[in-house]
Protein backbone atom coordinates (compact mmCIF):
# COMPACT_ATOMS: atom_id res chain seq x y z
CA UNK A 1 0.00 0.00 0.00
CA UNK A 2 1.51 3.38 -1.33
CA UNK A 3 1.98 6.47 1.10
CA UNK A 4 -0.71 7.95 -0.81
CA UNK A 5 -3.43 5.37 0.36
CA UNK A 6 -2.69 5.50 4.03
CA UNK A 7 -2.61 9.32 3.50
CA UNK A 8 -6.56 9.12 1.66
CA UNK A 9 -7.58 5.87 4.26
CA UNK A 10 -6.26 7.78 7.30
CA UNK A 11 -8.05 11.41 5.98
CA UNK A 12 -11.28 9.65 4.90
CA UNK A 13 -11.96 8.32 8.23
CA UNK A 14 -11.00 11.15 10.36
CA UNK A 15 -13.58 12.94 7.87
CA UNK A 16 -16.40 10.34 9.04
CA UNK A 17 -15.30 10.27 12.91
CA UNK A 18 -16.10 14.14 12.50
CA UNK A 19 -19.20 14.15 10.34
CA UNK A 20 -20.27 11.38 13.41
CA UNK A 21 -19.65 13.73 15.80
CA UNK A 22 -21.43 16.57 14.38
CA UNK A 23 -18.33 18.78 14.07
CA UNK A 24 -18.87 18.84 9.80
CA UNK A 25 -22.56 18.50 8.51
CA UNK A 26 -22.45 20.56 4.83
CA UNK A 27 -19.22 20.48 2.85
CA UNK A 28 -16.57 18.61 1.50
CA UNK A 29 -13.08 19.78 2.95
CA UNK A 30 -10.83 17.96 0.45
CA UNK A 31 -9.22 19.14 -2.70
CA UNK A 32 -9.11 15.96 -4.40
CA UNK A 33 -12.02 15.08 -6.78
CA UNK A 34 -12.13 11.43 -5.71
CA UNK A 35 -12.04 12.19 -2.05
CA UNK A 36 -14.60 15.05 -2.57
CA UNK A 37 -16.82 12.23 -3.63
CA UNK A 38 -16.37 9.68 -0.72
CA UNK A 39 -16.99 12.46 1.67
CA UNK A 40 -19.88 13.55 -0.28
CA UNK A 41 -21.04 9.55 -0.36
CA UNK A 42 -20.40 9.66 3.40
CA UNK A 43 -22.56 13.05 4.15
CA UNK A 44 -25.46 11.64 2.49
CA UNK A 45 -25.22 8.41 4.68
CA UNK A 46 -25.25 10.79 7.42
CA UNK A 47 -28.14 12.92 6.45
CA UNK A 48 -30.16 10.34 4.91
CA UNK A 49 -29.34 7.23 7.98
CA UNK A 50 -29.15 9.25 10.96
CA UNK A 51 -27.55 6.87 13.62
CA UNK A 52 -30.79 5.69 15.90
CA UNK A 53 -30.71 6.04 19.60
CA UNK A 54 -31.21 2.35 21.25
CA UNK A 55 -34.59 1.88 22.50
CA UNK A 56 -35.00 2.94 26.25
CA UNK A 57 -35.76 0.95 29.06
CA UNK A 58 -39.49 1.23 29.07
CA UNK A 59 -39.45 0.64 25.09
CA UNK A 60 -37.18 -2.47 25.46
CA UNK A 61 -39.63 -4.15 28.05
CA UNK A 62 -42.30 -3.29 25.75
CA UNK A 63 -40.65 -5.12 23.05
CA UNK A 64 -39.65 -7.95 25.13
CA UNK A 65 -43.73 -8.71 26.51
CA UNK A 66 -44.55 -8.20 22.38
CA UNK A 67 -41.26 -10.92 21.66
CA UNK A 68 -42.83 -12.81 24.29
CA UNK A 69 -46.48 -12.53 23.03
CA UNK A 70 -45.64 -14.04 19.54
CA UNK A 71 -43.34 -16.90 20.45
CA UNK A 72 -46.60 -17.73 22.55
CA UNK A 73 -48.36 -17.42 19.86
CA UNK A 74 -46.32 -19.73 16.95
CA UNK A 75 -45.71 -21.71 19.64
CA UNK A 76 -49.63 -22.49 19.47
CA UNK A 77 -49.86 -22.29 16.31
CA UNK A 78 -46.83 -25.02 15.53
CA UNK A 79 -48.78 -26.93 18.68
CA UNK A 80 -51.67 -27.84 16.39
CA UNK A 81 -51.57 -31.61 14.74
CA UNK A 82 -51.93 -31.61 10.74
CA UNK A 83 -55.02 -33.48 10.89
CA UNK A 84 -56.88 -30.96 12.67
CA UNK A 85 -56.02 -28.36 10.88
CA UNK A 86 -57.03 -30.04 8.06
CA UNK A 87 -60.54 -30.79 9.37
CA UNK A 88 -60.75 -27.36 10.84
CA UNK A 89 -64.03 -26.46 8.39
CA UNK A 90 -64.08 -23.05 9.50
CA UNK A 91 -60.40 -22.50 8.43
CA UNK A 92 -61.22 -25.10 5.65
CA UNK A 93 -64.46 -24.73 4.65
CA UNK A 94 -63.80 -26.90 1.18
CA UNK A 95 -62.64 -30.25 3.05
CA UNK A 96 -66.51 -29.82 4.31
CA UNK A 97 -67.51 -29.62 1.38
CA UNK A 98 -65.53 -32.42 0.12
CA UNK A 99 -66.58 -34.48 3.15
CA UNK A 100 -70.46 -33.45 2.22
CA UNK A 101 -69.76 -34.59 -1.48
CA UNK A 102 -68.06 -37.62 -0.07
CA UNK A 103 -71.01 -38.29 1.72
CA UNK A 104 -73.04 -38.00 -0.98
CA UNK A 105 -70.97 -40.12 -3.69
CA UNK A 106 -71.00 -42.88 -1.14
CA UNK A 107 -74.24 -43.70 -0.87
CA UNK A 108 -75.27 -43.05 -4.79
CA UNK A 109 -72.56 -45.95 -5.24
CA UNK A 110 -73.86 -48.17 -2.43
CA UNK A 111 -77.56 -47.53 -3.14
CA UNK A 112 -77.89 -47.45 -7.28
CA UNK A 113 -76.35 -51.04 -8.03
CA UNK A 114 -78.71 -52.47 -5.42
CA UNK A 115 -81.88 -50.73 -7.00
CA UNK A 116 -80.78 -52.31 -10.40
CA UNK A 117 -79.86 -55.69 -9.57
CA UNK A 118 -82.75 -56.06 -7.16
CA UNK A 119 -85.68 -56.03 -9.33
CA UNK A 120 -86.61 -58.83 -11.13
CA UNK A 121 -85.52 -62.45 -10.75
CA UNK A 122 -84.18 -62.63 -7.16
CA UNK A 123 -86.73 -59.95 -5.28
CA UNK A 124 -86.12 -61.41 -1.87
CA UNK A 125 -82.68 -61.69 -1.97
CA UNK A 126 -82.66 -58.07 -3.58
CA UNK A 127 -84.64 -56.43 -0.85
CA UNK A 128 -82.58 -57.78 1.88
CA UNK A 129 -78.85 -56.58 -0.32
CA UNK A 130 -80.63 -53.28 -0.66
CA UNK A 131 -81.76 -53.08 3.01
CA UNK A 132 -78.22 -53.82 4.02
CA UNK A 133 -76.69 -51.67 1.75
CA UNK A 134 -79.30 -48.97 3.05
CA UNK A 135 -77.74 -49.72 6.31
CA UNK A 136 -73.85 -49.51 5.15
CA UNK A 137 -74.65 -46.22 3.28
CA UNK A 138 -76.55 -44.54 5.65
CA UNK A 139 -73.89 -45.46 8.52
CA UNK A 140 -71.44 -44.08 6.78
CA UNK A 141 -72.96 -40.93 5.70
CA UNK A 142 -73.85 -40.43 9.46
CA UNK A 143 -69.98 -40.98 10.19
CA UNK A 144 -68.99 -38.53 8.25
CA UNK A 145 -71.81 -36.12 9.18
CA UNK A 146 -70.65 -36.79 12.62
CA UNK A 147 -67.15 -36.00 11.75
CA UNK A 148 -68.04 -32.88 9.97
CA UNK A 149 -70.49 -31.51 12.87
CA UNK A 150 -67.88 -32.33 15.77
CA UNK A 151 -65.31 -30.48 13.75
CA UNK A 152 -67.44 -27.62 13.08
CA UNK A 153 -68.30 -27.51 16.94
CA UNK A 154 -64.17 -26.66 17.80
CA UNK B 1 -38.77 -27.33 22.53
CA UNK B 2 -36.47 -24.11 23.37
CA UNK B 3 -39.38 -21.57 22.65
CA UNK B 4 -41.88 -23.05 25.23
CA UNK B 5 -38.84 -23.75 27.64
CA UNK B 6 -38.33 -20.11 27.64
CA UNK B 7 -41.95 -19.62 28.35
CA UNK B 8 -41.75 -20.86 31.37
CA UNK B 9 -40.02 -19.13 34.32
CA UNK B 10 -38.64 -20.86 37.35
CA UNK B 11 -38.22 -18.67 41.08
CA UNK B 12 -34.97 -17.80 41.67
CA UNK B 13 -33.94 -14.45 40.21
CA UNK B 14 -30.46 -14.28 37.86
CA UNK B 15 -27.99 -11.24 37.92
CA UNK B 16 -28.43 -8.63 35.30
CA UNK B 17 -24.55 -8.28 35.66
CA UNK B 18 -23.89 -11.72 34.88
CA UNK B 19 -21.29 -11.46 31.61
CA UNK B 20 -22.91 -13.48 28.53
CA UNK B 21 -21.33 -16.71 29.17
CA UNK B 22 -22.93 -17.58 32.49
CA UNK B 23 -26.25 -16.34 31.44
CA UNK B 24 -25.83 -18.57 28.10
CA UNK B 25 -25.16 -21.18 30.65
CA UNK B 26 -27.94 -20.77 32.50
CA UNK B 27 -29.75 -20.61 29.77
CA UNK B 28 -28.68 -23.98 28.97
CA UNK B 29 -29.23 -25.21 32.29
CA UNK B 30 -33.14 -24.22 32.15
CA UNK B 31 -33.07 -21.40 33.20
CA UNK B 32 -34.75 -19.79 30.43
CA UNK B 33 -35.61 -16.04 31.99
CA UNK B 34 -31.13 -15.76 31.14
CA UNK B 35 -32.42 -15.31 27.90
CA UNK B 36 -34.68 -11.47 29.27
CA UNK B 37 -30.99 -10.30 30.01
CA UNK B 38 -29.20 -10.71 27.08
CA UNK B 39 -32.17 -9.82 25.12
CA UNK B 40 -32.05 -6.66 27.39
CA UNK B 41 -28.43 -6.06 26.75
CA UNK B 42 -27.75 -7.00 23.26
CA UNK B 43 -31.34 -5.15 21.95
CA UNK B 44 -29.40 -1.58 21.31
CA UNK B 45 -26.97 -3.04 18.66
CA UNK B 46 -29.25 -5.16 17.23
CA UNK B 47 -31.96 -2.71 16.58
CA UNK B 48 -29.85 0.15 15.61
CA UNK B 49 -28.17 -2.48 13.17
CA UNK B 50 -31.79 -3.18 11.87
CA UNK B 51 -33.05 0.17 11.57
CA UNK B 52 -30.14 1.05 9.57
CA UNK B 53 -30.62 -1.44 6.90
CA UNK B 54 -34.51 -2.21 7.28
CA UNK B 55 -37.40 0.43 6.75
CA UNK B 56 -38.63 1.70 9.42
CA UNK B 57 -42.22 -0.07 9.25
CA UNK B 58 -40.36 -3.60 9.26
CA UNK B 59 -38.05 -2.65 11.81
CA UNK B 60 -39.40 -4.35 15.32
CA UNK B 61 -40.89 -7.52 13.33
CA UNK B 62 -37.36 -8.14 11.91
CA UNK B 63 -35.77 -7.57 15.26
CA UNK B 64 -37.87 -10.08 16.65
CA UNK B 65 -37.77 -12.77 14.40
CA UNK B 66 -33.45 -12.52 15.12
CA UNK B 67 -33.97 -13.09 18.88
CA UNK B 68 -37.21 -15.65 18.53
CA UNK B 69 -34.03 -17.12 15.89
CA UNK B 70 -31.46 -16.54 18.80
CA UNK B 71 -33.51 -18.33 21.03
CA UNK B 72 -34.36 -21.59 18.88
CA UNK B 73 -30.58 -21.86 18.72
CA UNK B 74 -28.76 -20.82 21.55
CA UNK B 75 -28.92 -24.66 23.03
CA UNK B 76 -26.74 -25.41 19.85
CA UNK B 77 -24.78 -22.17 20.67
CA UNK B 78 -20.99 -23.18 21.02
CA UNK B 79 -18.96 -20.02 22.41
CA UNK B 80 -16.45 -20.41 20.30
CA UNK B 81 -17.23 -17.06 18.82
CA UNK B 82 -18.67 -14.26 21.39
CA UNK B 83 -22.19 -13.83 21.73
CA UNK B 84 -22.41 -10.53 20.03
CA UNK B 85 -20.75 -11.68 17.25
CA UNK B 86 -22.67 -14.33 16.77
CA UNK B 87 -25.85 -12.23 17.28
CA UNK B 88 -24.46 -9.92 15.04
CA UNK B 89 -23.86 -12.89 12.31
CA UNK B 90 -27.13 -13.93 12.96
CA UNK B 91 -28.88 -10.27 12.42
CA UNK B 92 -27.31 -10.25 8.81
CA UNK B 93 -29.03 -13.48 7.83
CA UNK B 94 -32.00 -12.37 9.01
CA UNK B 95 -31.96 -8.98 7.10
CA UNK B 96 -30.93 -10.97 4.10
CA UNK B 97 -33.85 -13.00 4.77
CA UNK B 98 -35.93 -10.66 4.79
CA UNK B 99 -34.77 -8.84 1.45
CA UNK B 100 -34.81 -12.36 -0.20
CA UNK B 101 -38.85 -12.58 0.84
CA UNK B 102 -39.54 -8.72 -0.41
CA UNK B 103 -37.71 -10.10 -3.46
CA UNK B 104 -40.04 -13.24 -4.02
CA UNK B 105 -43.27 -11.11 -3.26
CA UNK B 106 -42.63 -8.02 -5.69
CA UNK B 107 -39.21 -6.01 -6.69
CA UNK B 108 -38.44 -4.76 -3.21
CA UNK B 109 -36.98 -1.32 -3.92
CA UNK B 110 -40.39 -0.82 -5.99
CA UNK B 111 -42.54 -1.94 -2.80
CA UNK B 112 -40.70 0.30 -0.52
CA UNK B 113 -41.09 3.13 -2.69
CA UNK B 114 -44.53 2.78 -3.14
CA UNK B 115 -45.18 1.95 0.84
CA UNK B 116 -43.32 5.23 1.16
CA UNK B 117 -45.16 7.03 -1.14
CA UNK B 118 -48.82 5.67 0.41
CA UNK B 119 -47.73 6.96 3.68
CA UNK B 120 -45.93 10.21 2.77
CA UNK B 121 -46.16 13.55 0.90
CA UNK B 122 -43.67 16.14 -0.16
CA UNK B 123 -39.89 16.60 1.15
CA UNK B 124 -40.28 13.29 3.13
CA UNK B 125 -41.72 11.52 0.41
CA UNK B 126 -38.20 12.22 -0.81
CA UNK B 127 -36.37 11.64 2.43
CA UNK B 128 -37.92 7.92 2.56
CA UNK B 129 -37.03 7.07 -1.50
CA UNK B 130 -33.55 8.45 -0.68
CA UNK B 131 -33.41 6.41 2.65
CA UNK B 132 -34.68 3.46 1.06
CA UNK B 133 -32.35 3.85 -2.45
CA UNK B 134 -29.59 3.98 -0.06
CA UNK B 135 -30.83 0.80 2.29
CA UNK B 136 -30.28 -1.01 -0.80
CA UNK B 137 -27.42 -0.01 -1.83
CA UNK B 138 -25.82 -1.22 1.08
CA UNK B 139 -27.34 -4.60 1.44
CA UNK B 140 -25.68 -5.12 -2.58
CA UNK B 141 -22.71 -4.11 -1.44
CA UNK B 142 -20.14 -7.39 -0.56
CA UNK B 143 -20.01 -8.55 3.24
CA UNK B 144 -16.67 -7.02 4.34
CA UNK B 145 -17.90 -3.89 3.12
CA UNK B 146 -21.48 -3.37 4.36
CA UNK B 147 -19.78 -4.99 7.94
CA UNK B 148 -17.96 -2.12 8.39
CA UNK B 149 -19.64 0.43 7.19
CA UNK B 150 -22.54 -0.64 10.05
CA UNK B 151 -20.31 -1.09 12.92
CA UNK B 152 -18.92 2.71 11.99
CA UNK B 153 -22.46 3.97 11.16
CA UNK B 154 -25.00 2.02 12.89
CA UNK B 155 -23.34 0.86 15.29
CA UNK B 156 -20.87 3.66 16.01
CA UNK B 157 -18.12 1.51 17.03
CA UNK B 158 -14.93 3.56 16.69
CA UNK B 159 -12.25 2.57 14.40
CA UNK B 160 -9.41 1.02 16.68
CA UNK B 161 -13.12 -0.92 18.05
CA UNK B 162 -13.98 -2.42 14.73
CA UNK B 163 -10.25 -3.31 13.97
CA UNK B 164 -10.13 -5.29 17.71
CA UNK B 165 -13.24 -6.97 16.78
CA UNK B 166 -12.58 -8.17 13.06
CA UNK B 167 -8.90 -8.69 14.01
CA UNK B 168 -7.19 -6.54 11.80
CA UNK B 169 -5.03 -3.43 12.46
CA UNK B 170 -5.81 -0.23 12.45
CA UNK B 171 -4.85 0.56 9.18
CA UNK B 172 -6.45 -2.37 7.68
CA UNK B 173 -9.65 -1.39 8.77
CA UNK B 174 -9.15 2.59 7.34
CA UNK B 175 -8.61 0.87 4.02
CA UNK B 176 -11.27 -1.48 4.08
CA UNK B 177 -13.41 1.30 4.86
CA UNK B 178 -12.57 3.44 2.44
CA UNK B 179 -13.17 0.83 -0.18
CA UNK B 180 -16.46 0.11 1.21
CA UNK B 181 -17.26 3.80 0.89
CA UNK B 182 -15.71 3.81 -2.55
CA UNK B 183 -18.00 1.01 -3.92
CA UNK B 184 -21.22 2.67 -2.24
CA UNK B 185 -20.46 5.62 -4.28
CA UNK B 186 -20.00 3.42 -7.55
CA UNK B 187 -23.02 1.87 -6.61
CA UNK B 188 -24.97 4.54 -6.37
CA UNK B 189 -23.27 6.39 -9.44
CA UNK B 190 -25.12 3.38 -11.35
Amino acid sequence: MSQHDTNQDNHLADFADQVLQGKINTSASSSDADMVRLEETILRLKTTLPSTNAPDTAKTKQMLVRLKARMKREEETEKIPFWKKLFDFQSNPQVGMLVVIAAVLILAVITVPSLEFGGGNNPTTGTANNNANFLIGGGIVGLLLLVYWIFRRK
Amino acid sequence: MATTKYMENTSNPLSPEANDEVLIAQFKAGRTEAFDFLYQRHLPSVYKRVRYVVPENDVEDVTQEIFIAAIKSLSSFRGDSQFSTWLRTLTNHKVAEFYRKRTRKQEPLLAALSEANATMTGNTSKNMEERVYLQRALQDLPENYREVLLLRFAEDLQFNEIAQLTNQNLEATKSLFRRAVAALRAHLDK
